[in-house]
């Protein structure tokens, strides 16, 4: 069996204010895995415990029970570091240094040959469209130019893991799009992906795995299509419907909105058959027929509804 | 090559501190204004009292030479603790432990940068000494390696003890608890006025505890003349410089053990 590249397993995580004796549970019993190759979305309200986790899982802060595996090693492992490639949230750096020098700063604590140092770090700046504010101070950078710098320094040693936290926090749609095609693309060379966000449309589009977090405990995990199942409506765009076929539809629990060019309705799988027989027998043209799968938006509001813990 | 780097971006981040740089602009600007006694009594002296006017030269240099001493003191102990600190504060350091760092590797080569950032100051004070002894007309009688080493060894127990804190609890606290040790250790000198009776034990006992920098301060071999310098041999000032050094390796092993349990953010 593959060994994950992220594995918690039971981890439970409590701060305790010792002089107010007030104890939060931040991560209770979570259990989950995250697998090489795979894109693994990390979801949840705020407060939920998702930074909590990363910082375990990066060595931060330490687990109160249980046990946390990175890349096969205990959090915190120089030689787990020396494969994972992580962009916290909000990333911060020493503002009187220019891109460059941030760069190769970073370059030289990865303990790599410094040979090819300022190749990989024009490469990075060229690939996160920094190139020409390079020698602009980190201090006169917008958050968004800081979040494709903090990219930048987590790829730059070719990371075998990328954890990010928020990575698309502060980017413009461009830069949006940027960081998804970027994403794919580890994807495709075989990199394995976790990260947060609260973008649940573009994280459907890229990831392979979900994982969803709610008060500290791990409310769904699995990978995306068993997640949001097979469709479970049919989208019907029809030229037109009688008002028999409308009062039947309403009874399947079906929704119909009429428009320029036909009607469209909406009703359970089950009954897709016999709605189109029954529009082609009364004549109407069947223009399409379309699946309609859940979205993780769906799944997301199902599982968390409007729940939150604090900020 | 980790630690090295870290260490010349914290001296670096300490050349980029305005805070910092204010206090060494305002602290240059008040030995300057020691100049005008010095030129005075360089003016004043004769063939007569020449004896006497460079023991007076020399002790207002060493008197001089103890307040950027005091002030070195508290530079390092504040590099220490901000040096730390701030990177806590503001997240930096998550990426940087993100790196294949170890938690000692990195409070080692803050250790370093501060240290580094202390041996440019105490160059600058071995000039000012030697600078201030010349326009007086007088001699310096104390090897350049005594002033060197001597302030370099005390900030490395000050630093130390700083950084110790720092891994505890932010910087104006840990300035505080640096702050009541410095204290402590001027009350528990052999100097010291005698305590109640009662209380002799614990003066005691603080003696044997905490460091004795009053061993490594460079400013009283300032004042000395040719006669008195041959009482501290090559083997006294090594002693000393052993203690002290020890001292600080002690104390920053304790705050390596102490970082290496500590959360890397506020919890």
């Amino acid at each position: 069996m593959t060994t994950p590249a992220i594995e918690f397993r039971e981890v439970t995580k409590v701060y305790r204010k010792r002089l107010r004796g007030v104890e939060v549970a931040a991560l209770t019993n979570a259990t989950f895995s995250v697998f090489p190759g795979e894109v693994c979305a990390f979801l949840g309200p705020n407060g939920a415990g998702k930074t909590t986790s990363i910082s375990m899982l990066m060595g931060f802060f330490f687990a109160d029970s249980g046990d946390i595996r990175v890349l096969g090693y205990p959090p915190g492992d120089v030689r787990a570091k020396c494969d994972i490639g992580f962009l916290p949230e909000n990333f911060a750096f020493y503002k009187y240094l220019t891109a460059r020098r941030l760069l190769r700063f970073h370059y030289a604590l990865t303990g790599r040959s410094q040979e090819n140092a300022e190749q990989v770090i024009s490469e990075q700046l060229s690939k996160v469209k920094l190139t020409e504010f390079e020698k602009l101070k980190i201090g006169k950078y917008s958050r968004g130019m800081m979040q494709r710098l903090g990219v930048a320094q987590a790829l730059l040693h070719d990371p075998k893991l990328l954890v990010l936290d928020e990575p698309t926090s502060g980017l413009d749609p461009t830069g949006r799009k940027d960081v998804r095609d970027l994403i794919s693309a580890l994807r495709a060379a075989g990199k394995t992906v976790f990260l947060s966000s609260h973008l649940l449309s573009e994280v459907e589009q890229v990831c392979d795995r979900v994982i969803i977090i709610s008060k500290g405990r791990v409310v769904q995990s699995g990978r995306m299509e068993e997640l949001l199942g097979a469709a479970d409506r049919v989208e019907i765009l029809a030229s037109a419907l009688t008002e028999e076929l409308a009062a039947r539809i309403v009874e399947w629990g079906g929704v119909t909105s009429e428009h320029d060019h036909g009607v469209t309705v909406v009703v359970p799988v089950d009954k897709k058959r016999e709605l189109a027989e029954l529009l082609w027998q009364s004549g109407e043209d069947v223009i399409h027929i379309l699946p309609i799968r859940g979205s993780l938006e769906d799944l997301y509001m199902r599982t968390v509804g409007n729940e939150g813990g604090p900020s | 090559m980790k630690i090295k780097t870290l260490a010349f971006s914290t001296l670096e981040s300490f050349l980029h501190n305005r805070l910092l740089l204010l206090v060494l602009i305002l602290a240059i600007c008040l030995l300057t204004l020691t100049l005008y006694p010095l030129l005075q009594a360089k003016a004043h002296t004769t063939g007569e009292n020449q004896q006497a006017m460079a023991s007076m030269v020399l002790e207002l240099i060493s008197q001089v030479m103890a307040f950027a001493s005091g002030l070195g003191t508290l530079l390092a102990a504040w590099g220490a603790a901000d040096g730390l600190n701030s990177e806590l504060k503001s997240g930096t350091v998550l990426a940087v432990m993100a790196r294949p760092v170890k938690r000692w590797e990195f409070l080692l080569g803050k250790y370093l940068g501060v240290m580094l950032f202390m041996g440019c100051y105490v160059l600058v004070m071995l000039a000012l000494s030697y600078a201030m002894a010349g326009l007086a007309g007088v001699h310096l009688q104390v090897s350049p390696l005594v002033l060197v080493l001597y302030p370099l060894v005390r900030y490395a127990i000050y630093a130390a003890i700083a950084m110790f804190f720092a891994t505890l609890t932010n910087t104006v606290a840990t300035m505080g608890a640096v702050f009541v040790i410095a204290m402590g250790i001027e009350f528990v000198a052999p100097r010291s006025p005698a305590w109640m009776p009662k209380l002799a034990w614990l003066k005691t006992a603080l003696y044997y505890v905490l460091p004795s920098t009053n061993l490594l301060t460079e400013d009283r071999f300032l004042s000395l003349r040719q006669a008195a310098i041959k009482q501290a041999t090559w083997q006294d000032h090594a002693i000393s410089l052993a203690y002290g050094l020890d001292f600080a390796l002690i104390i920053v092993l304790f705050a390596m053990w102490s970082f290496h349990y500590r959360t890397l953010r506020k919890d």
